[in-house]
């Protein structure tokens, strides 16, 4: 198991694993998000080949009002 | 209406009216208010999401169903850093290499931070945005923001949802001389119909607004009047307002004046 932040709370997941492991094993099933990993940007396009760590830092966001 | 097209962004929209889509009673109470507004460009923003939320993403998909340009904003980064991986993200997103660039440097006022804005700025040019910087209204900022290759600069009438209107209004005059071909739009503080007509006067070419139409009483009535103001203020521009005087000077003629000398 490791430790990681996301939106804020630490979260146990249950290993390293890539970026499209992490969305599946958080139950991200809803489309429409972005995702990045200690303060930088992940593109969909790379998310097989980024690797999330032990204490990494991961923020996914989504489409809200704005002014 | 004035018949005059306006370029923006790559865009060529008749609209000078720039519309928040937060704060509304209702997503249908936006919905209402953005169309009857005429405004065809929508500022949004990205916030954290939940695993599985997200589903009926209703304001979303009435935005996306409006058919109308949509700004995202970095609201919320404090960091130059912050805004660029925010800006990234809405690109992803929201599919639109626009980004309203904003860097907060205080907390009370929410006056953004110049130095993180110009730095954000010139990185996010370079990755191929199109930056609409929302700034102060200090003249060295926007000649900052100018050399770094922005091509629209958004000074604010005063702090964000304030209602407050235009603070300074000399300080915008000076930046709308300094910068005749640029984009510009006087953004946050706008509170009255008569604030955005006022912007416009001075020759802005857009102004952008949330909180105004949306804490109205009546947002929907509210967004019409803003529609009309913009239109008035600009119409008032591209006419040509007469020139102030410093002595009174009758409009009605003084020959012919009855009773004139009777006594004498």
């Amino acid at each position: 198991m490791i430790e990681v932040i996301v939106n804020g709370k630490r979260t146990a997941v249950s290993s390293e694993m890539n970026v499209n492991e992490l969305v599946q094993e958080l139950k991200y099933t809803q489309k429409g998000f972005a995702l990045a990993l200690n303060g930088t940007f992940v593109s969909i396009a790379t998310y097989e080949s980024t690797v999330i760590r032990d204490n990494d830092s991961i923020e996914i966001l989504a489409p809200v009002q704005g002014g | 209406m004035s018949n005059e097209q306006w370029h923006i962004g790559g865009k060529t929209l008749k609209s000078r009216l720039l519309i928040g889509s937060a704060l509304y009673p209702s997503p249908a109470n936006m919905e209402d208010a953005i169309k009857i507004s005429k405004a065809e460009i929508v500022t949004v923003s990205l916030r954290r999401q939940a695993a599985g939320e997200g589903g009926g993403n209703q304001f979303w998909d009435i935005i996306k169903s409006m058919g109308i340009e949509v700004l995202p904003n970095t609201a919320g980064s404090h960091s130059a850093k912050e805004a660029i991986t925010t800006a990234q993200m809405a690109r992803e997103v929201f599919g639109t290499n626009w980004v309203k660039l904003e860097v907060i440097g205080d907390q009370y006022n929410l006056q953004p931070d110049p130095f993180e804005t110009v730095k954000a700025a010139e990185i996010l040019i370079k990755e191929g945005f199109e930056v609409f910087p929302y700034t102060t209204d200090d003249l060295v900022v926007a000649k900052r923001l100018a050399d770094v290759g922005c091509k629209i600069i958004m000074p604010w009438g005063s702090m964000i949802g304030s209602g407050k209107g235009l603070m300074n209004p000399d300080n915008l005059i000076a930046i709308r001389k300094q910068f005749p071909d640029l984009q510009l739009v006087v953004d946050a503080g706008i509170g009255k119909p008569s604030h955005a007509t006022e912007a416009m006067e001075l020759g802005y070419d857009g102004v952008l607004l949330n909180s105004a139409i949306a804490l109205a009483q009546d947002p929907v009535t509210m967004a019409d009047a803003f529609r009309l103001a913009v239109e008035a203020g600009r119409l008032g521009y591209e006419a040509g307002t007469m020139q102030k005087r410093e002595f009174a000077s009758p409009s009605t003629p003084t020959i012919g004046t009855p009773f004139w000398h009777q006594f004498d």
